[in-house]
């Protein structure tokens, strides 16, 4: 995947340069808002724009809302720092797709970049599997391999994100901030235990299991192969 | 009064004042004198004129009818009768012979005249024999000539200025005892705040300017400081408490956290170790991330800044999906979390703010009771308004602690054990105070009950 970092901090940089390009992606890095507009702007197209807010010569914001008056929509993860909390909502105003907080765990920035990428085209759909899981949006049932299963609403929800991104690491945030739209950290473990009501049925008395844990990352579900 | 209190006071705004004042009313009372001057000197001149103007024509049409003797006659008997105050006369032949009269022989001389007369050769009393006159030559060539004591003008005239000397004088005096009094009363209170300011200034945060009691001006003014100043303490003890708080709570995870690292580099024989080791140091950091972001977030909750994000919002909604979400994990640590939300509630505020507040509050009751506990999470419509509520049937707050536990890093004893901040419910009394909610503790024996109202 091509993307385009836009950060000033070098240290910072450097650990998410890094990161990616081991996970197989192509990182191009600006360290200042000019350099970066040039680059998101440029012939090189990206898959991917991750910007820090606070940028030296152009304010992340600035950059984004002149990327988007060009016609480019690729896109954007903002990083903001932990003060901001107003930052979420003008960084989407602005023309943001995404927002993560610094410091963040390497796994939630991978996790959050797959999502972006591949945005997905199925909004439109009125049914999403995974192998022999079904699940009907318009009637709201769910069943596995023809047998219904009943699902309490947000256990719903929790699947109907799950089965959007099947195959994609879902992270813990992912699903508070998706879900429940939940954009602080509940000192309860409310995902935990929905995914583990969520496994109970979608998983149990089945061979093969759909919904895994990936450690220290999130959930994903998979279709067995 | 000493000397550098006098000059103090000399120098006072309000001395000045009143100085400036007295000066205007001096120059006032100047213009006035002077306007009473001339048109009483005027008045009283005009007066003593027409007195003379009416005799002289009187005696003249006498002279006209009866001659000169006729008039000698006539003056002879005005000047025995006297009827209309001090009138001198003089009848002088056309050969300058003094026919009859009080005053010395003169030359004629037409009009209105002031002359001081030979002393002794007249019958003016007196020790200023300064008179006014008014001469007439009658169709013979005789002269007449009618004069008055002109020191009654004069007399007037010193009264006049006597009266506006005294006057003047006393208000002069009056302007500055005035000013004196007035400028030393203002000063005395302006003192009072200066004296309060250098306390302040020099450390004693809790002075306070004291009242009169008067509900004047200053009074007014030295409510509103006093507010002030009880405002800023306030912000001021709260940022001491923070700072020592953080001091005193941070150090233990840092400290913990150094541990961990220490151990990861000394201890750590194995791959497993040092993960256990780095993990263990992780969980530390992001412990302390949270505490720091919560924190932060307080502080802006308290600034007010959030109100920028304010929508109208379906409260009912938004309680009912909070506690639908908190029902499983309330289950697993086998407590009961009942939902009583009625319908139809709004208000206009931060959801995400909001969504924090209640899931506080229901984290509170699930983590600080024990299992077997039942919870409700309860909106009810009260009128126009509403109580947002969260009651359990655990052990309660003892009531002493009931206020204490809204501040931040408070936690009971009990809870020392427990994971947690505290900075759950001082998060919860931030963000009901930007929405204009109260927010109380109840005791429910047995239980508590959490209630924010507006």
């Amino acid at each position: 995947m091509k993307i385009l970092l836009v950060e000033d901090d070098k240290q910072t940089a450097d650990y998410i340069t890094k990161g990616l390009r081991e996970h197989g992606h192509v990182v191009d890095h600006a360290d200042n808002g000019r350099d970066g507009l040039y680059l998101a702007t440029g012939e090189k197209s990206y898959e991917v724009l991750i910007i820090d807010r606070m940028l030296p010569a152009m304010d992340g914001l600035l950059l984004v809302k002149a990327a988007r008056a060009t016609n480019v929509t690729t896109p954007v993860l903002f990083l903001t720092t932990m003060s901001g909390i107003d930052d979420r909502v003008t960084g989407l105003e602005a023309g943001g797709d995404d927002y993560l907080v610094k410091p963040f765990a390497f796994a939630e920035l991978l996790a959050r970049i797959r999502a972006l990428a591949r945005r997905p085209p199925i909004m439109a759909a009125t049914a999403l599997h995974a192998g022999d899981l079904e699940m009907d949006l318009l009637a709201r049932t769910v069943t596995r391999a023809g047998r219904r299963i009943e699902l309490l609403a947000q256990e719903f929800k929790v699947l109907e994100y799950l089965l959007r991104h099947v195959g994609e690491v879902v992270t813990r945030t992912m699903l508070l901030e998706k879900v429940w739209d939940f954009h602080f950290d509940p000192k309860t473990n409310i995902v935990e235990t929905h995914i583990s009501r969520l496994r109970s049925k979608i998983d149990k008395g089945f061979d093969k299991p759909l919904l895994h844990t990936v450690r220290g990352a999130g959930y994903v579900i998979r279709a067995p192969d | 009064m000493s000397f550098a209190r006098l000059t103090r006071l000399l120098r006072s705004a309000s001395f000045r004042l009143t100085l400036l004042y007295a000066v205007l009313f001096i120059v006032s009372a100047g213009a006035l004198f002077a306007a009473v001057y001339v048109t009483a000197t005027a008045a009283m001149q005009n007066d003593m004129t027409a007195v003379l103007r009416t005799e002289a024509f009187q005696l003249a049409e006498v002279h006209r009818r009866g001659g000169l003797p006729g008039l000698a006659e006539q003056v002879a008997r005005r000047m025995n009768f006297r009827t209309r105050g001090p009138i001198f006369y003089l009848l002088q032949a056309p050969n300058r012979h003094v026919v009859v009269g009080n005053l010395p022989g003169m030359p004629p001389v037409n009009g209105v005249i002031d002359f001081v007369p030979d002393p002794g050769a007249s019958e003016v009393e007196g020790e200023r024999p300064k008179l006014m006159g008014f001469g007439l030559t009658l169709s013979d060539g005789s002269f007449l000539l009618v004069a008055q004591d002109a020191n009654r003008l004069a007399d007037m005239q010193h009264a006049i200025v006597r009266a506006f000397a005294w006057a003047g004088g006393l208000t002069v005096l009056l302007a500055i005892v005035g000013g004196v009094w007035l400028g030393s009363t203002f000063l005395r209170r302006i003192d009072t705040i200066t004296r309060t300011s250098r306390a302040i200034m020099e450390g004693d945060l809790s002075a306070r300017i004291p009242m009169r009691g008067t509900h004047d001006e200053f009074d007014q003014l030295v409510t509103s400081l006093n507010d002030m100043l009880a405002r800023i303490q306030q912000l001021m003890d709260g940022l001491r408490q923070v700072s020592s708080d953080i001091a005193h709570d941070l150090r233990t995870p840092l400290g913990r956290l150094r541990q961990h690292l220490e151990n990861a580099r000394d201890r750590a024989k194995t791959a497993a170790d040092f993960d256990a080791a780095t993990e263990a140091a992780i969980v530390e950091a992001d412990g302390l991330l949270d505490t720091f972001s919560a924190l932060l977030r307080i502080a802006q909750v308290e600034a007010g800044a959030q109100r920028r994000g304010f929508t109208a919002l379906d409260l009912s909604a938004l309680a009912q999906s909070i506690g639908e979400a908190y029902q499983p994990s309330a289950e697993d640590s086998q407590h009961k979390l009942l939902l009583d939300v009625e319908d139809g509630v709004s208000l206009t505020g931060d959801r995400q703010l909001l969504a924090q507040l209640i899931s506080n509050l229901v984290e509170n009751a699930l983590h600080h009771t024990p299992a077997g506990t039942t919870v409700t999470l309860g909106l009810r419509k009260r009128g126009a308004s509403f109580d947002i509520e969260v009651a359990d049937d655990g052990p309660g707050i003892p009531e002493a602690d009931r206020d204490k536990v809204f501040d931040r890093f408070y936690r009971l004893d009990r809870s020392r054990s427990t994971a947690g901040s505290g900075l759950g419910l001082a998060l919860v009394k931030a963000i009901a105070g930007l929405h204009g909610l109260s927010v109380r503790l109840e005791d429910r024996g047995p239980g508590l009950r959490a209630v924010l109202s507006n």
